[in-house]
């Protein structure tokens, strides 16, 4: 089976090389993006299974891009998990309405992040219940 | 100069000294315009109407009398400056007016125009001082929680780039390590993680001290919750040797709470307790009821430990409180876990408190307002003094088919409950708050006043509603189950309050029965449908 693609659009480089070598050592292939618009621009090209995304971005911020994935027929299907520092109380909801299919803050717990990827990723059987449906 | 027109508003009842303070008013040299009333009901009508410059106040007045009379002006309109006029008898009473908030007083007797005139003026200059005050101390209130949710933003972004490094190296990510690489490594992740909870702390209280706490309750067992707060806390406890109980009375009621707030509490005492217990003590963990105070659930964690100053206990809730004995030996923290913990007990409308003796130990208690079905019920269950003579439980299951990552059903569960809220009659029947989600399937309950035969014509206008759902129709199965409501009261001369106690008991024991059989009968498969009896 071919690796599914991810794409981080992170703008902090150390953490997008920290991420890219855990979705690596999970099996997945990673392209990654540091601005929103070069986040469009992947996304169209590379067409990921899954994408992370920061919320705070230069050139077009979090809430744009997704936005944009979902006003376009081909982007409105992949999956988006907002990873963000910023305070869920005020975010959280906001991007599950912008179409995120969930939200973390960072920091995040690596186990947590990688069920919702496979949830996400749509490989539902085999993710533990935890991941699936929280309290 | 030109003064802008003053428009004061005469509250006086005695005619003579009315046109006496009109007639000062007018003289003086700056333009004035004077509204005068008579009663205070009539001030206050003309307050609602329109704001004046300031307000002259008699305090003995046809309707009102006394202190009472500033009170409840000021009350009203609390922006607006108010001179008393006062009788030469009455000082004393206007003296406390001025030390309770009002501008000045005059004299009734001995009245002059420029006397009237600065007095004016300078109870408007003071207002307005007082009013600047007010506001800059709000501003900077808001520019410090501004700061500090700032700050703790900026925080999480290096932390983060830690956190993930440090857990590549111990996930053997980036090679193997020796077992004393990782052993410090570990040594690392707790500090991260220390940091990373006072962090959420410090964003935590500033969100109490600017009242944006939110709780979300919803209708709990707290057994359960101590479980889970207990199992948490366990590993922490074994590690220290400190024993750990649990107490639970056997019939706890529900509590109207926000599962994860009260679990947040929970965890924040037990950690504390365990911290503060030496090893071969114990932590105590107990949910009872209380003969005397039957509106709450009393909730206590206790420990062996060295105690609380009685100095000490007054302050230890206040923010920024650290025991001065634990420093050296200890990492603190910031202080500010029980200063979360109580307002989020406030919030929830409860007590928070503790009880220790030095070298015995503390016990640190609080309340959670049980979860009352009658005083709901009540209103819609009762017409005209009588009980609704049919009552139906419509139970809706929404089963999602599809697995959505975490918490993207949140949101549309919310707006299945505004959408069932618009399906009821508001005065005679009743969407119970939501439930403790099991498993997959969110469930509803509403009371509705009608017979079984005539439910259809409810649960019809809920499936309309619901299926208009986008992410429903596609993507979760919908249930409708109706019971009806078969209460039994022995006592024929049982008072109106008590036959609501009893078709409360009713319900809740219905809605309990119910959700012990689906845990039961597991998820997957549909609930039974139709009438099925408690």
């Amino acid at each position: 089976m071919a690796k599914a693609k991810i794409l981080v659009v992170d703008d902090d480089p150390d953490l997008v090389r920290a991420l890219r070598l855990r979705l690596r050592a999970n099996q997945y292939e990673v392209t990654t993006a540091a601005d929103g618009y070069a986040a469009i621009a992947s996304a169209q090209k590379e067409r990921p299974a899954l994408i992370i995304l920061d919320l705070g971005l230069p050139v077009g911020d979090g809430f744009v891009v997704l936005e944009r994935l979902q006003s376009s027929d081909v982007l409105s299907g992949i999956p988006v998990i907002v990873l963000s520092a910023r305070d869920p109380q005020a975010n959280e909801q906001r991007a599950l309405r912008a179409g995120a299919a969930a939200f973390f803050q960072k920091p995040a717990d690596n186990d947590e992040l990688m069920n919702v990827i496979r949830v996400s990723l749509g490989s539902a059987t085999e993710a533990p219940q935890r991941a699936a449906w929280p309290s | 100069m030109d003064y802008p027109t003053t428009n004061v508003l005469l509250i006086e009842d005695n005619p003579g000294d009315a046109d006496l303070v009109r007639l000062r008013l007018v003289e003086g040299k700056s333009a004035v315009n004077v509204n005068c009333v008579n009663r205070l009901s009539d001030g206050l009508a003309s307050l609602t109407r329109e704001t004046p410059t300031l307000i002259l106040l008699d305090l003995n007045l046809p309707d009102s009398r006394g202190a009472d009379t500033y009170r409840r002006v000021m009350e009203h309109s609390p922006n607006v400056p108010v001179v008393v006029l006062s009788g030469q008898d009455d000082e004393a009473l206007a003296i406390k007016a001025v030390h309770q908030g009002v501008q000045d007083y005059l004299i009734k007797g001995n009245l002059s125009s420029k006397h009237l005139e600065r007095a004016i003026q300078y109870a408007v200059e003071r207002q307005g001082l007082l009013r600047a005050l007010e506001i800059s101390q709000k501003q900077q209130l808001e520019f410090k929680n501004r700061f500090l949710s700032h700050v703790s933003h900026e925080l999480r972004t290096p932390l983060t780039c830690i956190h993930q490094y440090v857990t590549l190296l111990l996930d053997g990510l980036a090679g193997t390590m020796a077992p004393e690489q990782s052993d410090h490594l570990k040594t690392v992740l707790k500090s991260v993680n220390q940091l990373h909870a006072m962090i959420r702390d410090l964003l935590e209280a500033t969100r109490a001290e600017s009242g944006k706490l939110r709780i979300e309750p919803r209708c709990i067992a707290l057994g359960e919750l101590v479980q889970q707060a207990a199992a948490m806390l366990r590993p922490t406890a074994e590690g220290k040797k400190v024993g750990l109980e649990i107490g639970l009375d056997q019939s706890l009621p529900l509590v109207h709470a926000d599962p994860d707030r009260v679990l947040e509490v929970l965890i924040n005492l037990l950690d504390n307790a365990i911290k503060f217990t030496p090893p071969e003590g114990s932590v105590m963990i107990q949910a009872s009821m209380v003969e005397a105070d039957q509106g709450y659930v009393y909730l206590s964690v206790s420990d062996t430990g060295r105690g609380i100053n009685p100095e000490a206990k007054s302050l230890i809730f206040e923010r920024l409180y650290q025991d001065p004995d634990s420093i050296d030996n200890n990492r603190s923290g910031l202080g500010l876990g029980l200063f979360i913990c109580k307002e989020i007990v406030r919030q929830h409308q409860g007590r928070i408190w503790v009880s220790s003796e030095l070298g015995q130990g503390s016990t640190f208690s609080f309340t959670l307002p049980v979860y009352s079905l009658a005083k709901l019920l009540a209103p819609v269950i009762t017409y005209q003094d009588h009980l609704r003579p049919d009552l139906v439980l419509v139970r809706v299951d929404l089963t999602p088919l599809s697995n959505p990552p975490r918490g993207n059903w949140k949101e549309t569960w919310h707006e299945c409950l505004n959408l069932l809220q618009r399906c009821v009659y508001l005065d005679k029947d009743l969407v119970l708050p939501p439930m403790g989600t099991t498993g997959a399937t969110e469930t509803f309950f509403v009371v509705v006043s009608t017979d079984l035969q005539r439910s259809g014509i409810m649960t019809t206008r809920i499936r309309e509603q619901l299926e208009r759902v986008d992410e429903l129709k596609s993507k979760c199965t919908l249930t409708i189950t109706t019971f009806p409501v078969e209460y039994a009261c022995d006592n024929p001369d049982a008072t109106l309050e008590q036959q609501v106690q009893s078709v409360a008991g009713c319900v809740t024991r219905m809605i309990l029965t119910s959700r012990e059989a689906r845990k039961v009968s597991a998820t997957k498969s549909k609930p039974a449908s139709n009438s099925v009896k408690p």
